[in-house]
């Protein structure tokens, strides 16, 4: 979806049209722009952004207040769209998801014609405007959907896989953030193929693990699959305060209550957590996470009690504090949680 | 080959080929039958790879000869016809089934290509043993629906058969909950242990049914033997051989808790009925159902935070502190429909160690079924 949540507000408020909009938080209160209209963008506004910054580049800018329900229902519209030609939906987020349309259920042989049904099924429902990007595998098919925004069709035929690699740079992928792009720039890496002729050894240093997925990539490979409802490997939540907090049992409530929100989605979801993370940034932006590890749970006393027991590792109360945050993370289901203790051998 | 059998005898043997022969169709001749006319009768083999079944029917055999043949089409084919003589005939590359005013054609694979298979343990030290019949289909349908089918632990699908002098055991697990089956056994006469005090095995999912299979019709008992790779059960002349599976059983003893020390005795029928209902509102993924319990009651609840929650209370003997448990309502079903005793025991030591349950009153075996319960 193009600027989903400026244009869903574009939408229910006819005077926003044409105007330069940032949803977020107010920037005396420390905001972040979770989405820029075009009109916003145009100026250099964009998402993760601080709003006083964005403010500094825009001052015409029209700061919305964030309404996440009517964001989840536009939402919802149009993944029912999308599955009403494949069950193969593998969402990304709340606007963008992969489609499996190899085999679709409107008949299609053509991906370009999905795409250009779903771009208008998409404005007839919502009267809101998508992207799509078709192509081969998932890797072309999201630089292809960002290619060309808004309202944009970008479509990689088999034949055109090369020619398009050709252009790419390498941090036109997804997980080549700038810091591994300068790293491999240095070391005369510029455009996506040069990975193809670059030293084994040379890449591996450069980026690690991440060397055979890029080797792959650069040769337009990408096998995975279209994989729907994949599993949720964390929740939490975060909040940054309007101004520094100093006071501890302040912390510790916060934290009290984050961890019991997690512990609510534990419930609805049915799952244990093995881990509770904490998440701390400073005034000065530094930035620390804290993990615990345990056996399976999803008590509110003892996840809640471990939280806070984690403060104590961090300068929490002797430093201000900026963000606060709290995740669970390693899963199990408690269907999966009731294994016979058979011993080492077979605990796997 | 030419021969003519009668529709009955023909029927009763194919019908029971028809869960053997390879159903993904991944190797064409795997789907067929074996058929080898000699003497005054004629022989079937056929076989997945893994499970393998040797049987034969009375004919009148003009020429010997064998073929090959799609078993499911032969049986479906055989089954329409009229009681009466069949007459089978081979045919420049294929077979000609006729009966009465029917005539037909179907295509035949060639002889060569039907896998061999070994129909004894080949050496003359093998164990082998005389298997009462009664009891192993007992042990069998108290075990067979504990085993997953689709584990990666490959040996958890199948179970392990312990063979003793005096007793034999048939045991199943998918690593959740655990099914032991023990039966005492005298040795005959023609037993050898090939020089093992226990003969293990751990036998496939698909051997335990098609062994059920056989064990529904006739008397005889069964006369087993263990190979160096393959199992052979024969039934009153109709020989089962399976492949056995390769691989550590994990440690059963060590699941099966001594120290439960509450006990409840349950009417099996209410606490059938009240699990059923109550796991209707349980949670569809987990299919918890807690048991709390304390003197004199037992309250069977569940909750799903989709659906509802719903609780049936059964009255029950017991004295003690109060306690609750969460089982897999599923799990708990399925000892309750494979037992037939009036009375089942549940013991329990706490709300995170194994739970046994148990018929009150069985006769002639000894059944042990442990659940792990949930963390809930």
């Amino acid at each position: 979806m193009d600027a989903f949540y400026a244009s869903v507000e574009q939408r229910d408020t006819p005077s926003l049209r044409g105007q330069p909009v940032a949803v977020g938080g107010q920037p005396d209160k420390r905001g972040v722009v979770a989405a820029a209209s075009y009109e916003a963008r145009a100026f250099g506004v964009h998402s993760a952004m601080s709003m006083v910054k964005a403010v500094r580049l825009c001052p015409s800018l029209v700061i919305v207040p964030p309404d996440f329900s009517r964001y989840k229902a536009a939402s919802n519209a149009v993944f029912s769209i999308f599955r009403e030609v494949t069950p193969l939906v593998e969402p990304l987020s709340l606007d963008e998801a992969y489609l499996d349309v190899t085999e679709n259920l409107w008949g299609e042989t053509l991906g370009t014609a999905v795409a250009k049904r779903l771009k208008a099924r998409i404005r007839a429902e919502t009267q809101l405007t998508a992207s799509a990007g078709v192509a081969p595998n998932k890797f072309l098919a999201k630089i292809a959907s960002g290619w060309k925004k808004p309202d944009g069709l970008t479509v990689i035929s088999p034949e055109r896989v090369e020619p398009f690699l050709q252009q790419l740079p390498v941090d036109a992928l997804w997980g080549v953030g700038p810091v591994t792009a300068k790293k491999l720039r240095a070391r005369g890496i510029d455009r996506l193929v040069d990975v193809r002729s670059a030293d084994v050894e040379t890449l591996r240093d450069t980026v690690g693990s991440l060397a055979d997925w890029l080797r792959q990539l650069a040769n337009g490979v990408d096998d995975r699959p279209v994989v729907p409802n994949r599993e949720v490997k964390s929740s939490g939540s975060e909040n940054t305060y309007p101004a520094d907090l100093t006071d501890l049992d302040t912390i510790r409530a916060e934290i009290a209550e984050m961890a019991a929100h997690a512990i609510s989605w534990l419930a609805r979801k049915e799952l244990l957590a093995r881990t509770v993370t904490i998440k701390v940034r400073y005034s000065d932006f530094t930035t620390i996470t804290r993990s615990h590890s345990a056996a399976p749970s999803r008590d509110e006393t003892d996840l809640t009690a471990r939280a806070v027991r984690l403060l104590e590792k961090t300068d929490a109360g002797r430093r201000p504090v900026r963000l606060l945050g709290v995740s669970v993370h390693n899963f199990c289901s408690a269907a999966d949680d009731d294994r016979l203790p058979f011993g080492e051998r077979n605990a796997e | 080959m030419e021969l003519v059998v009668r529709k009955n005898d023909l029927l009763r043997e194919l019908q029971l080929f028809q869960g053997i022969v390879e159903r993904k169709n991944t190797i064409p001749i795997l789907a067929n039958v074996l058929m080898e006319a000699k003497g005054d009768e004629v022989r079937f083999l056929a076989t997945d790879l893994e499970v393998g079944l040797r049987s034969q029917c009375a004919a009148a055999v003009a020429k010997g000869g064998a073929l090959t043949l799609p078993a499911k089409k032969f049986y479906e084919i055989v089954k329409s016809l009229p009681e009466t003589d069949i007459r089978i005939a081979e045919d420049k590359g294929g077979v000609k089934v006729a009966a009465d005013r029917f005539d037909s054609r179907m295509q035949t694979l060639p002889r060569e290509d039907f896998p061999t298979l070994p129909e004894h343990a080949g050496t003359s030290g093998a164990p082998r043993a005389t298997l009462p019949r009664a009891a192993v289909k007992e042990m069998v349908a108290k075990t067979a629906f504990a085993i997953t089918g689709e584990d990666t632990r490959y040996f958890l699908n199948g179970a392990l058969f312990v063979l003793r002098p005096d007793e034999m055991s048939l045991v199943a697990t998918d690593g959740h909950r655990l099914a032991l089956v023990t039966v005492a056994r005298g040795g005959g006469a023609a037993e050898r242990g090939g020089g093992e005090d226990e003969v293990k095995a751990i036998l496939p999912k698909k051997t335990l049914g098609e062994l059920s299979r056989l064990l529904q019709e006739g008397d005889a008992d069964i006369q087993y033997e263990r190979g160096e790779n393959h199992l052979f059960f024969d039934v009153g002349g109709r020989l089962l051989i399976s492949r056995m599976i390769d691989g550590q059983f994990p440690a059963y003893e060590r699941v099966i808790p001594k120290g439960n020390d509450k006990k409840i005795e349950f009417e099996r029928d209410r606490l059938t009925s009240a699990v059923k209902r109550v796991a209707l509102l349980s949670n569809e993924r987990s299919r918890a159902v807690k048991f709390q319990i304390e003197n004199g009651r037992v309250d069977v609840t569940s909750s799903s935070p989709d659906l509802g929650e719903a609780k049936e209370t059964l009255p029950i003997e017991f004295t003690g502190s109060p306690m609750q448990i969460c089982f897999n309502a599923q799990y708990v079903l399925d000892f309750l429909s494979a037992v037939s005793t009036d009375v089942v025991s549940l013991e329990l030591k706490d709300e995170v160690s194994q739970a046994v349950m148990k018929p009150v009153g069985a006769e002639g075996y000894d059944y042990t079924y442990v659940i792990m319960p949930m963390r809930v």
